[in-house]
This record gives C-alpha cells, sequence and structure tokens, in this order.
C-alpha cells in the first residue's frame, strides 16, 4: 500500500453514496481509487487520504451502516466533513437539479432531524422524506430518498452536525417515471451537477480545515512533550498552557526559557508562571 | 444596528399563526421557514458547532412555556432588596469573546419567545408579591436587551409596564445604540439604560460586531440628554498592559460626555467563568489574546487572580468617585 502523505493543512472528506452510478462522476473527479476488493462495502480514497468515499447500496440500514464503517476504516478525525448525495424522487422542483436538504423526516417513525446547510448558496432547500420503500405518490412531497435520515443520524453521532451535508439531485416526480431510470441518467443527473458539487465540496474542506487549525494541537506541544514525559492529565495542562502562550511567546523564545526543566512538572510551572505575568497587549490584535 | 442577516427561521407550530411571528417573519422575506415542534428539536441537539454556527446564525420563534421571570444570581443588582431578570430572547447578535453565552448553550442560534404577554404578567405577579420592596428587573441576561429590538420589538412592548409600576426599577443592558423605544417617549425615572463598557483598544478586539465604544458613549449621551438615566456597567474588567492608562481615559470620556445628574448607577465586574464554561470556551476559541492573560483557577471559578481583581476594581471605583456619590457605585460579582 502507498505510503499515506498527509499535507500540514489537510482537510477530510467523507462521503457516503448509494449507488455506483451516483459515486461514478465523483471519484474520478476526486481522483480517488479502490481501496480493496474485499470490504464489506466498497471504498475509494485519494492520494492524500482526504476524500474518502463509500458505496453504501440502497436503504437505511445500509447508510447507517456505511457510514459507520468508513468512519473507523477510514480514521475519520473530529474535522471531517460527511457528505451524502444521491438521486430522489420529489413532488415540486425541477428534474436534475442539486437541492440541499435542511429538514429529514425518517417516514418510518415520522422523527424529524434539521441538518444544517451550506451558508449563502443559491442551490435550492428542501425536506427530505427518507423511506424504506419506493414512493410514487409525490404529491405534496419534497425530496424522497432511502437512506438520508439513517446517514445524518449516524454521521450526528460522529462528526459536528455544521459538518454534514445532504444533496439530491431530483431523479423522479409526477413528470418523470421512476421506471425510466436507468444506470445511464442516473449518472448523468449527477455528472450535470457536477459544476454546483465543487462548489458544495469547496464549502465542506474549508469548513474542515478550519476546524483541524483549531483542533489540532500546536506544533509546540509535540515537541515538548516529546521531550519529557507528561501524565495524561499534564497532557491536558500542557496543551492548554502552549496554546495560551503560543498567542503572545515566541517558540524560541518559549523553548530557551524550558532548557533547564530536569522533569513535566518544572516544565508546567514555568509554563504557568509566564502566563501569570503575562499582560495582554491589546494594540496589537 | 446593522441588518442581520438570517436565511433560515425555525418556527414552532404553536406559534406560527401568532400575529408577533407574522411581523417579525415580513422583515426577512428571503429567509426560508421550517416549522418545528419545539425549539429544542433544534437549539437543544448535541454535537452542534457552536463557532461555525455563529458565523451565520439562524433564528429560531418559539412560545416559552415558564421561567419568564426569574431571581438574579447573587451579586447581581444595583442597590435593590430583590433583583429579577428576565430574557425575551436566547442568544446574542454581538460576539464578545469573554460572554458567558459562548459557553451557556450548545446553539449560537437565536432564540426568540413571541409570547411576551406571559412575560408582562408573571412581572406583574411579582410586583404584587413583593408590595413595598424595592426591587429592580434585569431585562437581557442571556441576551442583548436591544441588540435585536428591530426585530423584536420587545423593549417597545414592555416599557409601557414598568411605566404603570413606577415603584420598581427596570434595567436595559445593552451595547446597541438601536435607542429608538426610548426617544419618541418621555423618560421615566424608574428606567436605567445600562451600557457595558471597556477601553476602546480591548474592546476592538473582544466586543466583536459590536457598536464601538465612542458609538455607545454617543448614544448614552444622547439619552442622558433626552432626560434618561444611565447605567455605566464597567462589566468585566480586562486586564493588559497599560489597563490603567486606558480605563482612566475611558472614565474621563464617559464623564465629560454624560452629565453626572444623568448617571444612575456604575458597577464593576471581575472577568469571571465557571471550570466547565471556561473550558467550553477555550476550546471553541483557543488562540483568544483574551485566554493569553494571566487568568488562573480557583475553587472552581477561571478569572485574573485576587491581586488583580481587587487592584483594578479599586482602582476604577476611586476614579469613578470621583465623579459620582459612592452609593452610585455598585460591584457585580455574578
Amino acid at each position: 500500500m502507498i505510503k499515506e502523505i498527509f499535507k500540514e493543512n489537510d482537510f477530510s472528506v467523507r462521503w457516503v453514496i448509494a449507488l455506483k452510478e451516483e459515486a461514478e462522476i465523483i471519484i474520478t473527479q476526486f481522483k480517488m481509487s479502490l481501496l480493496s476488493q474485499t470490504s464489506v462495502f466498497p471504498i475509494f480514497k485519494n492520494f492524500d487520504g482526504s476524500h474518502w468515499l463509500i458505496l453504501s447500496g440502497i436503504g437505511r440500514h445500509n447508510a447507517a451502516a456505511a457510514t459507520l464503517y468508513l468512519y473507523e476504516k477510514s480514521n475519520a478525525p473530529r474535522w471531517t466533513s460527511w457528505i451524502n448525495i444521491g438521486i430522489a424522487g420529489c413532488g415540486k422542483g425541477n428534474y436534475g437539479d442539486l437541492c440541499l436538504v435542511d429538514k429529514i423526516i425518517n417516514n418510518s417513525n415520522s422523527e424529524k432531524t434539521y441538518p444544517d446547510t451550506m451558508k449563502r448558496s443559491i442551490l435550492t432547500r428542501m425536506e427530505l422524506l427518507t423511506t424504506d420503500f419506493p414512493i410514487t405518490d409525490y404529491n405534496s412531497k419534497e425530496l424522497i430518498d432511502m437512506e438520508g435520515s439513517a446517514f445524518y443520524d449516524m454521521a450526528s453521532k460522529i462528526a459536528s452536525r455544521e459538518l454534514i451535508g445532504l444533496f439530491k439531485v431530483i431523479s423522479d416526480g409526477p413528470s418523470n417515471d421512476i421506471k425510466k431510470l436507468n444506470k445511464s441518467n442516473i449518472s448523468d443527473l449527477i455528472k450535470s451537477n457536477i459544476s454546483n458539487i465543487n462548489t458544495v465540496i469547496s464549502y465542506y474542506e474549508l469548513l474542515s480545515l478550519r476546524e483541524k487549525k483549531i483542533i489540532n494541537k500546536p506544533e509546540l506541544f509535540f515537541e515538548i512533550s516529546n521531550q519529557w514525559h507528561f501524565t495524561v492529565s499534564q497532557k491536558h495542562q500542557l496543551d492548554s498552557l502552549v496554546r495560551r502562550i503560543n498567542t503572545f511567546g515566541i517558540k524560541k523564545d518559549i523553548k530557551c526559557l524550558l532548557k533547564d526543566c530536569k522533569n513535566s512538572k518544572s516544565v508546567i510551572s514555568v509554563l504557568n508562571k509566564q502566563i501569570e505575568s503575562h499582560e495582554v497587549e491589546w494594540g496589537r490584535f | 444596528m446593522g441588518k442581520v442577516l438570517i436565511e433560515t427561521i425555525y418556527i414552532e407550530k404553536k406559534i406560527k399563526d401568532h400575529p408577533r411571528t407574522k411581523s417579525i417573519l415580513s422583515k426577512f422575506k428571503k429567509a426560508r421557514h421550517i416549522e418545528i415542534d419545539r425549539y429544542g428539536e433544534v437549539f437543544n441537539k448535541r454535537n452542534q458547532n457552536f463557532r461555525i454556527q455563529k458565523s451565520n446564525p439562524a433564528l429560531i420563534l418559539a412560545h416559552k412555556n415558564d421561567g419568564f421571570v426569574l431571581p438574579a444570581p447573587e451579586g447581581f443588582g444595583i442597590g435593590a432588596s430583590k433583583n429579577y431578570y428576565f430574557s425575551h430572547m436566547y442568544n446574542c447578535i454581538y460576539d464578545c469573546r469573554y460572554c458567558f453565552l459562548q459557553g451557556m448553550y450548545s446553539s449560537a442560534n437565536y432564540v426568540v419567545f413571541v409570547n411576551f404577554e406571559d412575560f408582562d404578567n408573571e412581572i406583574q405577579k411579582i410586583i404584587k408579591l413583593n408590595y413595598n420592596t424595592k426591587i429592580t428587573f434585569f431585562s437581557g441576561y442571556d441576551c442583548d436587551s436591544l441588540a435585536l429590538e428591530n426585530v423584536t420589538g420587545f423593549a417597545k412592548h414592555i416599557i409601557p409596564l414598568f411605566k404603570k409600576h413606577s415603584e420598581v426599577d427596570i434595567e436595559f443592558r445593552t451595547k446597541s445604540i438601536q435607542i429608538n423605544p426610548f426617544s419618541s417617549i418621555t423618560p421615566q425615572e424608574n428606567f436605567i439604560i445600562a451600557y457595558s463598557l471597556m477601553p476602546d483598544l480591548i474592546s476592538k478586539s473582544l466586543d466583536n460586531k459590536t457598536p464601538s465604544i465612542l458609538k455607545r458613549i454617543n448614544a448614552m449621551s444622547l439619552l442622558a440628554s433626552k432626560g434618561w438615566k444611565i447605567g455605566l456597567r464597567f462589566d468585566p474588567l480586562i486586564h493588559g498592559k497599560n489597563w490603567k492608562c486606558l480605563y482612566e481615559e475611558l472614565i474621563d470620556i464617559v464623564f465629560k460626555s454624560i452629565p453626572r445628574e444623568s448617571i444612575h448607577s456604575v458597577s464593576f465586574g471581575p472577568l469571571r467563568f465557571p471550570k466547565q464554561m471556561f473550558k467550553d470556551i477555550f476550546k471553541l476559541y483557543p488562540d483568544e489574546p483574551l485566554f493569553s492573560g494571566p487568568l488562573s483557577r480557583n475553587k472552581g471559578i477561571v478569572s485574573y487572580n485576587n491581586e488583580i481583581e481587587e487592584e483594578m476594581t479599586f482602582f476604577c471605583q476611586t476614579l469613578t468617585a470621583k465623579y459620582i456619590n459612592e452609593s452610585q457605585i455598585f460591584k457585580c460579582l455574578a
């Protein structure tokens, strides 16, 4: 297997898609390749591991299981954006339109959830009904699919809700018979939206990147914790102190201050003293 | 108030036809409306990212069932024997880095309760119960009293009630320069329009999305010129390089701009966070300069040490005492 090369500022995106035809263009666009022929669900990833994609198959159970499976297999970090994209029936809207989902109703128990959506988007926002069987009575319904609610329920257990996005392309409705759907036109429906999909994904990549910058421990933390032995609780203290000192201190100076420290306790004590005597220079910020 | 951008409005089914709901909705013509059963379905969900939400919060219109008026926390007050607060809204359009609201709710979305009349009833009950007791009500503990006034109209609604009950005091605490509700009525002796203040240099770094200190001073000055009583709230006191000069300058400019007879009271509050709240806020903004200051933990509270707290309070109190009577100066410890 190719050794992973993670860039300093890598974002992290995970795609959960039901059908191969829906995923094809995304796999191509993000230059992903199949990871293993033998995994429970087919998983694809790109060269630097920033994009991973799983083919869940149809239905709620598959979507939930695949989301969790991808989370574990890809070792998804906390700053990962989770994306579900696919076709959906729709009682209104235009055939082929890409829509953002901001409300989901699980048809089996009528439970409702409210996903956050990309800000300042020109894409139409709609409600999604997730059912366990195909529905052709589109009357008074917005989007209809068979995976959305389960994907969201699982993804929101492992990621911040703001990092989860559901997007549906309208594939059938009162004037577009579901029976006319085939592999080729499913693939075409997603392909025709690739530009919008790229815009949406850029938004989620950026969110992920920003989260990573905040969540990730500073470099100085690792440099210090590698030099002395810290207990778990001391590591928490060290993380907090280093972040606070990082705002005003120069790395070189901090390392210089610590050079005579004999153990972790004295490191923490020196850093604490730095904070205690620090006067914030408000004009600098 | 600048234009508040709202893309999504969640509306509780129960109040979707309420006239106030309709009025608020009419102010956001482009927003998407999503019907919900209870505001908690959106507001109280786990795994929300406050920081991301804060960049573009949604509005939630809801019905409040209970807890309309609550006793103010101990140490919060300006001389009355009993203090109560009420909040028609949760969260704030401003984004002040020291604000406890950052660690209070898991969501940054704004909740506005539209059943104002229930607040009226509860306030009246408390006034009746406390007949012959000096009480002060505080509007806007879980939000800014006036920042979203253009949208909610809450101050405008509640003013007549307190005009009628001149035996109790009402404080509207704010950073907003949205003073319309007060500019068209006769000043009332029992009303205090209180402004949160800190040196401009510090405010520029910590008070995000708020009117500048100068604008706040101008608004106070205008209100004072019309005859309204002003509260000065130096809360929290923020430490940093040259803090004495910065506070001296601020206090000087404030008292030069507002006649002392217009000042109802001045209060000083130390910067304090309960331990868990600090942890939550620090997690949200670990690079925040405020947290690089000399804050330490003592008995479950994260604050500047006693020496700094005392020195800052004493210094500011002494300066203020040059301008007003000491009986008008309070320490806020909540």
